[in-house]
């Protein structure tokens, strides 16, 4: 699908924007096939609205169906639970933690998703990978600087997404086969790295090497500097899309409406300053100030932005979604499927491990074998991204589909918890990511099944 | 490809055979190196039979040959790492610890020989262990949240009730794998979770157990896994079963000699009814060897016999129905089923119900054999879904579909089963045997995936 926005992209430069019998023609076509990004067609705003509503009635939503479940669970949440404590900051800013490693772990598995593949491994992989980060910066050995230990970890990971990889691509085994057999593998690996089943490992909070660990999601940034660096960010990049639109748009290229583009800055500045609001009210109570923003936003934003440049402005990107569109047109177009398809499980283990140490500093520094259970870390990640909007037949999916879908699926399980349910809450915890993820895949598989047959017709 | 075993039975190729027999059991010889027709339908002699095998075998179709190797390479492997492996007592105990893969290896096999899988039967199993222990819990001590005053039902309806619920369970996840076209691998791992959190429910975070010898269905459910015939009744049991199966298997073979039918040469027959005869005794003398420490235990356990007689009735339901051949048609190619008549969403419905029903009976089996459970079975039962993949295909079954029998559970699972009591025996730690199987595993999955290959490109 998006192999054919990659092709438009480099293929329509020739074609001026002022032809308009053909213009209209394209986004009569488009908007309803829902291929082609409506922003590089629509020529003003209203017909970029009018387009994306076609595109929403046709049955591709895109972000909508999460973010109106985020609206309802947070509103449903907020009025079930005691004293209605659900959407206070502090209960934000921790249920932001909490889902941090499935968002981080989301991303990684809709990298394989893309492709129509699936890594049951990643749970036990990010472990893991912050088992290894977690005992190389041990004190008195090996103690190794943080940023050596948390390369050495992913490196690793990627190594075993590696060897996993080649199997699947290049053997051509069932990658549930192959990464359930990882899941056993790694997990009895994870043991003997920790040193029998109740090894744990920790880090101090005031050792300066180590304390950069429990920064990760516990550590905050001075609400001054915040508020500096929220600005610094929506200046430098609404200057950015400003600049690339307008030079678009100077060149005769497609590019959207300058209306759509200040929306889209205004909407960021927003998005920035609602986060910031709540991330610098003082959450610690009365004994203890705790405010400012996490260190975990930024890196899950950096992360995410990593990930959709990978995916979205790449050649390695279109050719992922290519094959996962088809990969027998995506090999006949010379696209190395063995290649690509290894390369994303390496990326997939490697954000996991990144997950796995992120893990650790949500538990304030600890490690063992119960921080997670590496079955259900798999579970949640694929019930977010699916949740998020990713397919599970491959081609269709985006890395924020998987920080929305980890948010969603963390607000859940924290809005359960919140509310004193007594036995049942422990439960509801397995019962409520299982019946939301086969929601979620009951409403993908519908959606495509209406994709296909209203493709039919169209063709 | 299994579907075409059946049809040279009531095709032409059967009236040519007798008319003409040596010019059709040459041509029909040459059918079967191709490995498309089991020898025993075409071969007219011994050696005939013998030449066909080892041709078939050399094509890459090689049946249970290569898991019978694994068992002796275990076996001799192990009794010369520990000289008591291959004791009596210690060869009754591998069988006994096996019984619960075996079983739930054949469960997997209901899926696996569609092309899908479930990954839900180790949960399965959880739920039908902690739901048949609770239903023989006597009145006014039981801990469930939804039977608070326990029901105190005889064995026989408890056992009923349980395999009832879990093919329940099997048959709503078959209908949205068959009926809603979701894939089987996320139905039944968002089942996997759901019911993680209903065994907690059940158990209602409290232990519960067969101990109270006052209750005769706990004694009788007790008594499933660790009770045993005398060794007379032992002997008698075996006579009577390898008689009725001789004459069974000679008469069949002979009434089919007169009518013209293709059979097996006499002698094979002869060679079959011999080799399950010294088997038997093998096995109860095995059995009947005293394995207790103190005081007297032999004879034959219970349990040999359940998996003797599920395997029975499953390999009769699989390869002398209408219903396994049409398994074995969807496996193999699920359009051209469709196309010849068969209702696929039935089926495929029924095997995920028989796979539950078949996982239910294992979770009786662990009940029995673990006596006291708690929240830990979860754990367990996690594990349990892995080993009962890989000995289902450790043990030949294809992961394609298609291919596989009920009886490679069975070697598969005493594989698994031998490895686990090896290295336990030999003093390896459990994360250290995780790694070996999910190894083990991984070469299975890629037999499997060479072998196909290697049978393909000759087609």
């Amino acid at each position: 699908m998006t192999g054919i926005q990659g092709d438009l992209k480099s293929g329509t430069p020739g074609e001026k924007a002022a032809e308009v019998p053909q213009d209209v023609d394209l986004t009569a076509a488009t908007g309803a096939v829902a291929d082609v990004p409506l922003e590089i067609l629509a020529q003003s705003l209203g017909e970029y609205l009018r387009g994306w509503w076609q595109k929403l009635k046709s049955g591709d939503s895109g972000l909508l169906p999460v973010l109106v479940a985020m609206v309802i669970v947070a509103i449903a949440f907020e009025l079930l639970t005691p004293e209605n404590a659900y959407l206070r900051p502090s209960n934000l800013v921790y249920i932001f933690g909490l889902s941090t490693v499935y968002m981080v772990l989301a991303m990684g598995e809709i990298a394989v998703l893309l492709l129509g593949e699936l890594d049951l491994s990643i749970g036990a992989v990010a472990l893991m990978g912050g088992t290894i980060a977690y005992k190389l910066v041990q004190q008195p050995s090996p103690n190794w600087p943080w940023w050596l230990a948390i390369l050495t970890s992913l490196v690793c990971c990627g190594v075993i997404g590696g060897l996993q990889g080649t199997l699947v691509a290049r053997l051509r085994i069932p990658a549930f086969v192959v990464t359930l057999a990882g899941q056993l593998l790694f997990t009895g690996m994870l043991v003997v790295i920790l040193g029998g089943a109740d090894g744990s490992l920790s880090v101090s909070p005031t050792d300066p090497n180590q304390s950069v660990f429990y920064n990760l999601v516990q550590g905050n940034i001075d609400p001054v500097v915040s508020w500096a660096i929220l600005a610094v960010v929506v200046v430098g990049f609404g200057t950015m899309m400003w600049l690339r639109a307008s030079a678009r748009r100077r060149s005769g290229l497609v590019a959207p409406p300058a209306s759509l583009t200040a929306i889209k800055i205004g909407l960021m500045a927003v998005v920035g300053v609602v986060v910031l609001i709540i991330c610098t009210v003082n959450r610690g109570g009365a004994f203890a100030t705790i405010e400012g923003l996490p260190w975990v936003i930024p890196v899950v934003i950096v992360l995410l932005g990593l990930w959709t440049v990978l995916l979205q402005a790449t050649r390695f990107g279109r050719y992922v979604y290519a094959i996962g569109g088809n990969p027998e047109a995506a090999r006949r177009a010379g696209v190395r499927l063995p290649a690509i398809r290894t390369w994303c499980f390496v990326l997939c283990s490697a954000t996991a491990g990144f997950a796995g140490i992120l893990l650790g500093s949500f538990y304030y520094g600890q490690y063992s074998t119960n921080v997670g259970d590496p079955g259900q870390l798999v579970l949640y990640s694929v019930a977010a991204s699916v949740i998020g909007g990713t397919s599970l037949f491959g081609g269709r999916g985006k890395p924020i589909h998987g920080v929305l879908g980890g948010l969603l699926i963390g607000g859940i399980a924290y809005g359960v918890s919140l509310m004193n349910l007594g036995s049942l809450s422990i439960p509801l915890e397995y019962i409520l990511p299982g019946g939301v993820l086969l929601a979620a895949v009951l409403v993908d598989v519908l959606s495509r099944r209406g994709a296909r047959t209203g493709s039919v017709v169209r063709v | 490809m299994a579907r075409i075993d059946s049809d040279p039975l009531t095709g032409p190729m059967a009236g040519t055979s007798s008319s003409d027999p040596a010019a059709a059991a040459v041509d029909l010889t040459a059918a079967a190196a191709v490995g498309e027709v089991p020898p025993e339908i075409v071969a007219q002699s011994m050696g005939q039979y013998l030449h066909v095998w080892w041709q078939r075998v050399r094509g890459g179709e090689s049946g249970v040959l290569p898991v019978v190797l694994g068992l002796v390479i275990v076996g001799v492997g192990f009794q010369i790492a520990n000289g008591n492996f291959l004791s009596p007592q210690n060869l009754v105990n591998i069988f006994e610890q096996s019984s619960i893969y075996i079983l739930l290896a054949m469960a997997e096999i209901f899926a696996l020989l569609l092309g899908e899988i479930d990954l839900s039967t180790g949960l399965v199993m959880g739920l039908g262990s902690v739901v048949v222990v609770e239903l023989v819990q006597p009145s006014g001590a039981a801990s469930c949240a939804l039977c608070p005053h326990g029901l105190a039902f005889p064995a026989w309806l408890a056992i009923g009730v349980t395999l009832l619920i879990c093919a329940g369970v099997g048959l709503i996840q078959g209908s949205m794998v068959a009926r809603l076209k979701m894939p089987s691998f996320i139905v039944t791992l968002g089942g996997w979770l759901i019911l993680e959190g209903v065994c907690i429910i059940v158990l209602n975070g409290q232990p519960i157990s067969l101990k109270n010898v006052t209750v005769p269905a706990q004694v009788q459910i007790y008594n499933i896994f660790w009770g045993y015939f005398s060794p007379t009744v032992s002997w008698i049991l075996l006579a009577v079963v390898v008689v009725i199966l001789a004459a069974w298997w000679w008469f069949g073979d002979a009434s089919r000699r007169r009518r013209g039918l293709v059979a097996p040469p006499p002698s094979f027959t002869a060679i079959k009814i011999v080799g399950v005869a010294v088997a038997g005794v093998v096995l109860v003398g095995l059995c009947n060897v005293n394995r207790a420490h103190f005081g007297v235990i032999e004879g034959l356990p219970y349990i040999i016999v359940i998996v003797l007689a599920v395997l029975f009735i499953w390999t009769m339901l699989l390869q002398r129905t209408r219903f396994g051949r049409y398994v074995y048609a969807i496996g193999g190619n699920p359009e051209a089923a469709r196309r010849a008549g068969v209702s696929l969403p039935s089926i495929r419905t029924w095997c995920f119900v028989l796979a539950a029903l078949t996982a239910g009976i294992a979770g009786i089996l662990f009940a029995s054999w673990q006596v006291f459970l708690t929240t830990n079975i979860i754990k367990s039962s996690n594990s349990y879904v892995l080993l009962a993949v890989a000995a289902a295909v450790i043990g030949g079954t294809s992961l394609f579909g298609g291919r596989g029998k009920t009886i490679h559970g069975v070697l598969g699972g005493l594989i698994i089963g031998g490895i686990y009591n090896g290295l336990l025996l030999m003093g390896v730690s459990s994360e250290w045997v995780d790694i070996l199987i999910a190894v083990v595993l991984l070469a299975a999955g890629t037999i499997d995936v060479l072998s196909r290959g290697g049978t393909r490109s000759r087609a």
